[in-house]
C-alpha cells in the first residue's frame, strides 16, 4: 500500500536547487533505500518529507492526503536523525518519552511508570541497559538504539526513515539493528534507510532510489542492480567539462612528511606532499580529513606522530608557530572559522601582515591601503569597495579574501578545506585556477580536502583517501572514479591490497 | 534585496558613536532648561568628576567587551588597590606616590590573576569574576576589618580634588586613559586583534593570532586601570574606603553598551563607553536636582538607562521590520 508520496518537489536555497523536480513513493512493508553523494539532496528531501523544510513546490500526500494543507499527518513519520541528539543528563526512560504530551504521559511524570513502560521497550530492541540510567553513562550504540526506540515510541508511526543509523555502530551492534528493522517491517510499516555503506544497502535494501545533484537520477527494485550500476548512477560519470587542473610542475622535493600522526578522529596518518603538488583528500563526512589537517595546523591537538617540513621537525599544538612557518589552513566553514563577519574587506585582507604594515608602533594606513588594493585586484575580489563588511560579500568572494590574504603570508603548505563549499560553478573554476597558480608558480604544495569527487579528479596530483580516520588508498590522478569511490565508502580493498574492515 | 538590507544595518550600526553623543547634547541642553542650576559650574564639575570614575572603568570594560568578555571585579579591585596605596602611606610609611605606583603594579597583577584564571582553566568570564570579586572584597575585609583608612597624605589630595583650569583632574586622567586605548584598539596590530577576537574566536586562532595571550593582557590592563580609578577616588574622599567601587561593575557595563560597544564583541569604540557614562551621570545628576524623592532616585535613573541601553537595538528591530514590510 501507498502510503507516502511526494510529486514534483523543488526546494530552493539561495543560490542553489537542493532538489529539483523529484518524485517519490513510498510502499509500507517495503525497505526504500536512499543514496547519492554528499550534497546530492538526500538531507533536503528527508526534511521535505518529514515536514521540517516546506517545499518550494511540489505535494506530498500522505495516506491519500495533502499533507501540505493538513500538517498533522507528518506525524506518520518517524524520523531518526544521522547525529545522536539525545539529552545526555537525563535517564534512558525519560529520553524515551520525551515530549510527554506525545507519549500519552500528561501533568505530573510518574518516574516509575515511565520506567516501568521503558522496559518492554528496551527488551524488545535488545538494549542492555536499565531505564533509570543516564544516557550519557550508556555506550554509544546503545544510544543510536535509544534514538530509534525513541522515534517509533512516540507516535502512531506508519514510515521510519533512518538516516545512516550505522554510523556509530559496531558490527554486531549492526546485525542487531538490521534485525529490529526487519521486524518494524514485518508490522507493515514503511522502512526509509539512508546510507553511504553500499554493502548495507545491498544486504536490507528491496528499492532503490538514487539521487545526484538534486534530481532523483535512478529508481529501480534492489534484485535488478548491482554494485557498479549504483555506483554508476551515483556519480553519474559526468566529467563534462574537460579542463583539469592539476598542477604540471610537481618536485621530487618533499616539503611536508606526516608520520603516525594520531588524533581524536584519525590513527596513525602518514603521507608526503612534494612541493609545487596538489594533494588531494577525500572521503566521507566525518572521514576525519578536517580534523587531520586541523592537528597538524594546531588547532585541534595531535596525540602522537611527527611532522617535518622542509626536512625540519615541525611542531604541533600551535596555530601562530604553524602560520609563521608557513603552514596555512583554509577552513571549510568561512562563516564560523574564517572570516571576521564585522570587519571590513580591508580589515580582513591585512589582519595576517599587520607586523610589515606597522610603523612606529602604528599601523601605516598608507601601506594597508596599498596592500589591500593589491590583494583585491590580484584576486579578482568583487566588492563595491575596501570598508564593506566582509559579511555581505558573497561565498566566492569572500573565500577569494581568504585566499588572498593567506598568500600574504609567504606560504609554503596550502590547505584548503572544502574551498567550493556554497560557490557557483563559474567561480569553483576560478578557484581551481587559482591553486594550479599558486602550486605552479609559487612552487606551493596544496592538500585539497574534498567530499566532491569531481573537483579532487580535476585537481589533485595524488588523492588519498581516507575512511574511518584511516588511510584506504592512495591514487595517482586519472584514477577510476570507481576505486576511489569504493575506497572512501570502505567496501573494497585499496590499491596496495590491504582490506577494509568493520 | 538582501543587499540592502543589512547596508541599512551596518549605516545605522556604524553611527551609533555619533548617534548617541548627540543623545547627550540634547539631553544636557534640556537638562539646561528644566534645572537652572544644572549648567552652574560647581554643579558640572562635580557631575564631570563623578563621571570620570565611571567613564574611566567603562573605557575598560568595553576593552573587555570587544573581546567578548567581561569583568565583574572592576569594582573590588579599585576599593582593594585604593586600601592598599592607602597602607602603604599611612601605615607603612611609604612615600605616597610611590605608593600609588605600587598600587597600579598591584592593579595589574590582580587583572593578571583574572586573565589567567579565565584562559588557562577555560572560565565563564563572568562567573569567574564574580568569585574573584568576592577574593579581592574578602581580602579588603580581612585588611581593614571594615574600618576606613584615614589620615592619607594631604600631597595626594590634588589627584582627586583638584581641577586643572575648570577642569578636574580625574576627567584629565580618564581622557589620558581614552587616548592610550583609543591607540591601542585603532592603531596598532595588537588594537586589530582584539578586534578580531571579538568577531570570531575561532577565526583569529587559525589567523594564528595568539588569542589567550592577548585576553590576558586586556585583563592586566583593566586590572590596572580599576587601580587608577581606586586611587583618584581615595585622594577625591582623603580616605581609603572599602565601599569604594560598588556600583563601578554594572555601571560601566551600562555605560559600555550606551555607547554602542556589543556586548557579545568584536564591535563599538571606547569612546562610546564615555559619552555612555556621561548620559548616565546626566540622568543622576538632573534627577537630584529635580527633587525627587531619594527613594524614588534609583528607580526612575534604572529605567533611564533600561530606555538608552534599548535604543541601539530598537533602531535594528525598527529597520527589520520595515524591511519585512518591503520584503
Amino acid at each position: 500500500m501507498k502510503v507516502l508520496e511526494a510529486k514534483k518537489i523543488t526546494k530552493l536555497f539561495p543560490g542553489v536547487v537542493a532538489l529539483d523536480d523529484v518524485d517519490i513513493s513510498i510502499y509500507s512493508g517495503e525497505i526504500h533505500c536512499i543514496i547519492g553523494e554528499n550534497g546530492a539532496g538526500k538531507s533536503t528531501l528527508i526534511k521535505c518529507l518529514t515536514g521540517v523544510y516546506k517545499p518550494d513546490a511540489g505535494e506530498i500526500t500522505i495516506n491519500g492526503k495533502d499533507a501540505g494543507k493538513e500538517r498533522s499527518l507528518f506525524r506518520r513519520v518517524a524520523y531518526v536523525p544521522q547525529e545522536i541528539n539525545l539529552f545526555g543528563h537525563m535517564t534512558v526512560a525519560e529520553n524515551l518519552f520525551l515530549p510527554y504530551e506525545k507519549t500519552g504521559v500528561n501533568g505530573l511524570i510518574n518516574q516509575k511508570e515511565l520506567n516501568q513502560r521503558a522496559l518492554p521497550l528496551l527488551k524488545d530492541f535488545a538494549i542492555n541497559v536499565e531505564p533509570e540510567m543516564l544516557v550519557r553513562d550508556i555506550p554509544v550504540s546503545a544510544q543510536q538504539l535509544i534514538q530509534i526506540v525513541r522515534a517509533t515510541v512516540c507516535q502512531d508511526y506508519q514510515i521510519l526513515m533512518l538516516d545512516e543509523p550505522t554510523t556509530s555502530l559496531t558490527t554486531e551492534d549492526t546485525v542487531l539493528l538490521f534485525d529490529i528493522i526487519r521486524k518494524i517491517k514485518a508490522t507493515n510499516k514503511a522502512i526509509v534507510f539512508i546510507s553511504h555503506k553500499l554493502e548495507e544497502i545491498f544486504e536490507l535494501g528491496e528499492v532503490i532510489t538514487v539521487f545526484r545533484n538534486g534530481k532523483r537520477v535512478a529508481h529501480e527494485r534492489m534484485p535488478n542492480v548491482d554494485l557498479a550500476w549504483v555506483i554508476t548512477k551515483m556519480t553519474g560519470r559526468a566529467m563534462n567539462q574537460d579542463e583539469t587542473f592539476y598542477s604540471e610542475k610537481v618536485t621530487d622535493e618533499v616539503l611536508l612528511e606526516v608520520n603516525h600522526v594520531t588524533g581524536a578522529c584519525f590513527t596513525d596518518v602518514s603521507f608526503k606532499l612534494r612541493k609545487g603538488e596538489i594533494l588531494g583528500f577525500t572521503g566521507l563526512v566525518g572521514a576525519g580529513r578536517s580534523e587531520l589537517m586541523q592537528a597538524i595546523f594546531g588547532y585541534l591537538p595531535a596525540y602522537g606522530g611527527s611532522v617535518k617540513l622542509n626536512g625540519k621537525p615541525f611542531k604541533l599544538g600551535e596555530t601562530n608557530y604553524s602560520v609563521r612557518h608557513g603552514f596555512i589552513y583554509l577552513p571549510e566553514d568561512r562563516k564560523k572559522m574564517g572570516i571576521l563577519p564585522m570587519l571590513s574587506v580591508r580589515e580582513n585582507i591585512t589582519i595576517p601582515s599587520l607586523s610589515k604594515l606597522t610603523r612606529y608602533f602604528s599601523i601605516s594606513r598608507k601601506r594597508e591601503s596599498a596592500l589591500t588594493e593589491a590583494v583585491i585586484s590580484a584576486y579578482n575580489i568583487k566588492t563595491p569597495d575596501a570598508e564593506k563588511k566582509i559579511q555581505f560579500l558573497s561565498g566566492g568572494n569572500q573565500q577569494k579574501v581568504i585566499i588572498g590574504r593567506s598568500m600574504s603570508c609567504d606560504p609554503q603548505v596550502l590547505v584548503f578545506d572544502e574551498p567550493t563549499k556554497g560557490i557557483d560553478v563559474g567561480t569553483k573554476a576560478e578557484i581551481y585556477r587559482l591553486m594550479k597558480k599558486l602550486a605552479e608558480e609559487k612552487g606551493i604544495g596544496i592538500i585539497l580536502i574534498s567530499s566532491e569527487m569531481e573537483e579532487v579528479m580535476k585537481c589533485a596530483n595524488r588523492i588519498i583517501a581516507l575512511y574511518h580516520g584511516e588511510i584506504y588508498g592512495e591514487f595517482a590522478c586519472g584514477e577510476k572514479k570507481e576505486r576511489i569511490l569504493s575506497a572512501i565508502i570502505g567496501v573494497q580493498a585499496d590499491s596496495k591490497g590491504s582490506y577494509a574492515h568493520d | 534585496m538582501i543587499n540592502t538590507k543589512k547596508k541599512g544595518l551596518a549605516t545605522l550600526r556604524r553611527s551609533t558613536l555619533t548617534a548617541i553623543t548627540l543623545i547627550l547634547f540634547v539631553m544636557v541642553v534640556i537638562a539646561g532648561f528644566i534645572s537652572p542650576y544644572f549648567l552652574d559650574m560647581y554643579n558640572l564639575q562635580s557631575l564631570i568628576r563623578d563621571l570620570a570614575f565611571v567613564g574611566m572603568i567603562g573605557i575598560a570594560q568595553s576593552l573587555l567587551l570587544l573581546v567578548g568578555e567581561l569583568d565583574l571585579s572592576v569594582g573590588k579591585i579599585a576599593s582593594l588597590c585604593g586600601i592598599l596605596a592607602g597602607m602603604l602611606m599611612v601605615n607603612g610609611g611609604v612615600d605616597p606616590f610611590l605608593s600609588l605606583g605600587i598600587a597600579l603594579i598591584l592593579g595589574l597583577v590582580f587583572g593578571l590573576i583574572n586573565g589567567l584564571l579565565i584562559t588557562k582553566l577555560r572560565l565563564n568570564s563572568m562567573v569567574a569574576t564574580i568569585g574573584m570579586s568576592s577574593v579581592y572584597g574578602g581580602i579588603n575585609l580581612v585588611l581593614t576589618k571594615g574600618k576606613a583608612i584615614t589620615q592619607i597624605p594631604e600631597s595626594i589630595y590634588s589627584l582627586g580634588k583638584g581641577n586643572i583650569g575648570p577642569i578636574p583632574i580625574p576627567f584629565l586622567f580618564t581622557l589620558g586613559v581614552l587616548l592610550l586605548v583609543l591607540f591601542l584598539t585603532k592603531k596598532t596590530k595588537t588594537g586589530r586583534y582584539i578586534y578580531a577576537i571579538g568577531n570570531n574566536r575561532e577565526a583569529a586562532s587559525i589567523l594564528g593570532i595568539k588569542v589567550d595571550k592577548i585576553r590576558v593582557m586586556i585583563y592586566a590592563i583593566v586590572g590596572m586601570i580599576c587601580a587608577l580609578a581606586g586611587i583618584l577616588y581615595v585622594a577625591r574622599l582623603g580616605s581609603s574606603q572599602s565601599t569604594i567601587g560598588e556600583k563601578w561593575p554594572m555601571m560601566s557595563i551600562a555605560s559600555a553598551v550606551i555607547g554602542g560597544v556589543a556586548l557579545t564583541g568584536g564591535t563599538g569604540n571606547p569612546a562610546g563607553a564615555l559619552v555612555g557614562a556621561a548620559i548616565i551621570s546626566v540622568i543622576s545628576n538632573v534627577i537630584v536636582l529635580l527633587g525627587v524623592s531619594v527613594y524614588w532616585q534609583s528607580a526612575v535613573s534604572g529605567i533611564v538607562i533600561v530606555l538608552a541601553i534599548s535604543f541601539s537595538s530598537l533602531s535594528t528591530i525598527i529597520s527589520e521590520k520595515k524591511q519585512k514590510k518591503l520584503g
